[in-house]
């Protein structure tokens, strides 16, 4: 029970009806508090009302300002005691009204033109005016009402008539009882009365809860939800591959996403009229269209063994074109190209990066335009294929997924292979990750006598394994406030 | 990758014996290709994109018949070297497709099987490894139609009874009109000359376009004329090895042709093997297994190679057929394959490294975590966008140049790269209305600019969407996220069309601008359909 409730019940006692008016000072939480308990304790049978039909009344403005002067038939009828006065100088609407009233009630009669006092109005003017005596007194008092219409029912009629009050009916509560039900009500409620309800800062600092009871909290209410916020789905996929590449020695390394198609195709030996480079497969840009290729000795060195190799021309104009990186093994040739870097490094050098690659695809449950691959490369002498399973192996075990390997071709890498790992609800082996020991020469031009092992994967492709909370691509992406938030954590 | 079906009855026949559909999928997997489906009849395989030779069903039979160990053959010769025909090359194809080979084919037999495949063959050949038929093109004719020597030339328009088609027609008509000329004519582009193949009779073939009426290839074909042009002398005559190989498998015997050009004349097919030697221990070195010197000869011959053992280095000797082997490390794959990978046992490498992330995202996690201890969530959208939604909905007109523009993008909608992270986050809330208020929702990625070069700039944004938001609540989130980065920063008043004008700041850093923030627009918010008051901020890191 509300603590308005408690209070209205224990100021009554049976047999002893109370006004509301009683209650209101007696309970000593306001009118509004009352009512709300009271219409609360009615309704479940706790108490009883008593009701009655009141009429009550108010003054209009115009009634206002003639109880707070005269009323304009007095006004004319005091002017006419001194002189009479002719018709046509009453210009104004006071008068006019004035006029219309005393002629109704016989105060005044017209000859020629000329308003005189009839006896009548020579009494009025030493009795008053009834209706104006009425109103006034009303003005100052509005439960006379009830005593004026008994005694005065003509005069106040005329004022309701004139507009000058308005009634209003209204059903009053008159007394409130305590039935038992109330009083069963409160022995339960008050039962608890000297039990801690809220606890607060005072409580604990003096420790007046010592020796008392704390009271039972109903634990089975509905409650307001909470939600919690959340890092999204992917976010934490990405942030466990980028842990797993850590944990075993992987510095991370990344790159831009706008790049000349050289840094996406030719520097990984796609021949320029490979099919991959096609716009049904890659962004081309229009703005910027062209990207300059500043390493103009790595350039030179493409360009010759693309030739040797392709037996076609190689042309830079091709390799300038703006496109979205297809791909994050770019990052990794930039940085292999860019080995000088790693100078307090020892071989084997191992990096990776994660970020997002684009493909010129329409969206459906496994296709998107943008999403987030992962690329490692083992830069060292005497890398083996053996070395590579291993690797991707153990990175994947950690991530939880059991793989195989199957021979696979790319133009970049010699041996290839594709990774495939155990998709345990649906009992099949999904293609995961692209590998291979990057081909001579690409790692050629960048040093002598190294071999590289090199490899991508999509996280998304890893998360569709591994979570089994989503089951189409495109929900990863644009997606609403409800989507996160029905999310499990866990 | 390159999908073919094969009829298995015909590779069967190929290979000399029946395999059941176990042990088959089992060797093509071995071989490390991939089985996608299998019925009865056929069955369907994905390919690597660089090995043309096992497209064909001939040489597919051939390269499973070796992995099997069913026969050895590991070597093609064509005997003789008088050439059956000669073709002259003119002076005017130069410039447009300069290169052709070529090959006379005697007592074939074809039935229904083999005249089917060898017609899909050559048209995946062009369409693949020809680049729709642009780097190459195949021309089978009637050798008996053919009268005389032949000469490959580029001419002015002329009339041409093409194949299948009732009437003599202008070339320059079969490019506009023709479905195949329609198709193919890229590969002629704005050229006044057309590249044609003639005989003693007139035009054989509109190259590579469409082939004569007169000189079609029909199931009762005996002897044939295989013409390959393109644009790649290198690729026009190691392709004509190639088809030569499967004649030969296929039981026909080939006979060379003489192609002159201008000053010089070769004698075709080549029939040219190179030979690589590689040491036994840079193999094993290479897959990291000990194989031994007979072992790696016995893997090489099951794929086809022929070896023998030179010193402490093993002679490979590249078959005719393959058009794929650059260098040694190409010979160790198939060496690889040929072992197993699910044979390769894993060893690990030894390495101190000390694992490292960038600081950037280090720093990335820490303001993430800033954030979701603020009650907003992560979202992650889309790098590409739209100028209606990240401008004209943000009330930004001015969409000068300096922004990242795609072309042909197949989502018509995406035509840009974002510039700033609000849009797409305003989206997220938008197709959320339904959803419990208030709603925090953050992203923390790249948005991109040109000044001058491309610039990708790492951006935080959140959004917050509750009936009671006001500008002082986003102040607080803001200065919250600033101080907890240790910045020393100032706000200023700012105006800016996506928010409601004063009430609108800006955060400065040593001078710069590097942030926004306030109440969204009203005109912004209902572009977005978001019915709730918003308010929102973006700075860069």
């Amino acid at each position: 029970m509300h603590r308005y409730e408690i209070a209205v019940l224990k100021c009554l006692e049976p047999g002893k009806p109370l006004s509301l008016e009683q209650l209101v000072e007696k309970s000593g939480t306001g009118r509004d508090g009352v009512l709300w308990a009271i219409e609360g304790l009615s309704k479940s049978g706790a108490i009883t009302m008593a009701r009655k039909e009141s009429e009550s009344v108010s003054l209009t403005e115009e009634g206002k300002l003639y109880a707070s002067s005269q009323l304009p038939e007095t006004a004319l009828i005091q002017k006419l005691s001194k002189k009479s006065i002719e018709i046509r100088t009453l210009g104004d609407p006071q008068s006019r009204i004035g006029l219309q009233w005393a002629k109704t009630k016989e105060l005044i009669a017209i000859e020629k033109g000329i308003i005189i006092l009839t006896a009548k109005g020579k009494e009025a003017i030493s009795k008053g005016i009834g209706e104006e005596y009425v109103l006034k007194k009303l003005g100052e008092n509005p439960s006379l009402f009830t005593m004026m219409l008994k005694e005065k029912k003509q005069e106040v009629e005329n004022l309701l008539k004139r507009k000058l009050i308005v009634t209003e009916r209204r059903n009053e509560i008159t007394s409130i009882t305590i039935n038992p039900k109330g009083k069963e009500l409160l022995t339960a409620e008050t039962k608890h009365e000297g039990e801690i309800d809220a606890l607060d800062k005072k409580a604990i600092a003096t420790r007046s809860w010592k020796g008392k009871k704390f009271k039972a909290y109903d634990i089975n209410v509905p409650v307001e939800s909470e939600i919690p916020a959340k890092l999204h789905p992917l976010r934490r996929a990405i942030n466990s591959v980028k842990d797993t590449y850590t944990n075993m020695g992987f510095k991370e390394i990344s790159g831009p996403v706008v790049i000349p198609a050289f840094w996406n195709f030719d520097t990984l030996f796609t021949p320029q009229d490979h099919p991959a480079r096609e716009v049904q497969d890659t962004f081309y840009l229009s703005n910027p269209s062209q990207i300059e290729i500043l390493d103009r000795k790595v350039m030179g060195k493409v360009k010759e063994e693309h030739e040797q190799a392709w037996k076609s021309d190689w042309l830079e104009q091709v390799a300038m074109q703006a496109v979205l990186r297809t791909q994050t093994t770019t990052v990794s040739i930039q940085e292999l190209y860019n080995l000088s870097k790693y100078k307090e490094y020892k071989l084997p050098l191992k990096l990776f990066s994660v970020g997002r690659v684009f493909r010129n695809e329409n969206i459906d449950y496994k296709h998107l335009p943008d999403f987030y691959q992962t690329d490692g490369i083992i830069v060292g002498e005497n890398l083996t294929l053996a070395n590579l399973f291993d690797t991707l192996t153990k990175i994947y075990k950690s991530l939880g997924l059991k793989v195989k390997f199957k021979p696979a071709y790319f133009p970049f890498v010699e041996p290839g292979a594709e990774m495939y790992a155990y998709h345990e609800e649906r009992k099949e082996w999904l293609e995961v990750a692209g590998c291979g020991m990057l081909r001579r020469e690409i790692t050629g031009i960048a040093k002598k006598n190294i071999t590289v092992l090199a490899w991508g994967a999509s996280v998304e492709r890893l998360l569709l394994i591994t979570d089994k909370d989503i089951e189409r691509l495109p929900d990863l992406y644009n997606n609403g406030v409800g989507w996160i938030r029905s999310r499990k954590t866990l | 990758m390159v999908n073919v079906t094969f009829n298995k009855n015909y590779l069967f026949r190929l290979l000399g014996l029946r395999l059941d559909e176990k042990k088959l999928a089992m060797h093509i997997e071995k071989m490390g290709f991939e089985v996608e489906t299998s019925t009865k009849e056929e069955v369907g395989i994905a390919l690597p994109a660089n090995r043309p030779d096992v497209v064909d069903i001939v040489g597919f039979a051939r390269a499973l018949k070796n992995f099997m160990h069913k026969s050895k053959k590991l070597k093609y010769v064509i005997k003789g070297n008088a050439p059956a025909l000669e073709i002259s090359v003119g002076g005017e194809i130069e410039g447009l497709r300069p290169f052709i080979s070529g090959m006379v084919v005697k007592g074939m037999k074809f039935d229904e099987q083999s005249l089917k495949h060898l017609l899909a063959f050559t048209e995946k050949f062009a369409s693949n490894y020809g680049r729709n038929r642009k780097r190459l093109a195949i021309g089978l004719h009637d050798l008996d139609q053919i009268a005389g020597n032949l000469t490959y030339d580029a001419v002015k328009d002329e009339e041409f009874l093409a194949l299948g088609i009732s009437r003599k027609m202008k070339l320059s008509e079969i490019l506009k009109r023709n479905e195949k000329g329609m198709a193919y004519a890229g590969t002629i582009g704005d050229s006044k000359l057309y590249p044609v193949l003639k005989d003693a009779n007139g035009t054989i073939s509109f190259v590579p376009i469409l082939n004569s009426e007169r000189t079609k290839v029909t199931g009762s074909t005996k002897n044939l004329l295989i013409e390959i042009t393109g644009t790649s002398r290198y690729i026009v005559e190691k392709s004509a090895d190639l088809f030569a190989a499967m004649f030969l498998d296929l039981g026909a015997s080939v006979e060379k042709v003489k192609v002159s050009y201008k000053g010089s004349s070769v004698i075709l097919p080549k029939m040219s093997s190179a030979n690589i030697e590689i040491p036994l221990i840079k193999i094993e070195g290479q897959i990291g297994v000990i194989i031994g010197f007979n072992n790696v000869i016995s893997l090489a011959n099951k794929m086809g190679y022929e070896a023998a053992l030179v010193g402490r280095n093993i002679r490979f000797r590249i078959p005719e057929y393959r058009l794929d082997i650059l260098n040694e490390q190409d010979v160790i794959e198939d060496i690889a394959i040929a072992y197993g990978y699910d044979f390769i046992q894993a060893v690990s490498i030894y390495s101190e490294q000390m694992g490292e992330i960038e600081d950037a995202t280090r720093r990335s996690r820490e303001l993430s975590e800033v954030m979701v201890g603020l009650g907003f969530s992560e979202m992650l959208n889309s790098y590409l966008t739209s100028e209606r939604q990240d401008f004209d909905s943000m009330r930004l007109k001015d969409h000068d140049s300096k922004y990242v523009r795609v072309k042909d993008a197949k989502m018509q909608k995406l035509t840009m790269l974002r510039t700033s992270l609000l849009p797409s986050l305003l989206g997220n809330i938008g197709m959320s209305v339904h959803e419990k208020m208030p709603q925090r929702i953050f992203e923390l990625d790249f948005v991109f600019g040109i000044s001058g070069q491309v610039n990708e700039n790492q951006m935080l944004a959140g959004v917050i969407t509750d009936p009671k938001s006001n500008f002082n609540q986003i102040k607080a989130v803001v200065e919250a996220v600033l101080q907890s980065m240790r910045i020393e920063y100032q706000i200023k008043e700012n105006s800016h069309r996506s928010f409601i004008e004063g009430r609108c700041a800006s955060v400065i850093l040593k001078g710069k601008n590097i942030g926004v923030f306030g109440e969204v627009h009203p005109e912004v918010l209902s572009n977005f359909g978001i019915e709730e008051p918003t308010i929102a901020f973006e700075i860069s890191l």
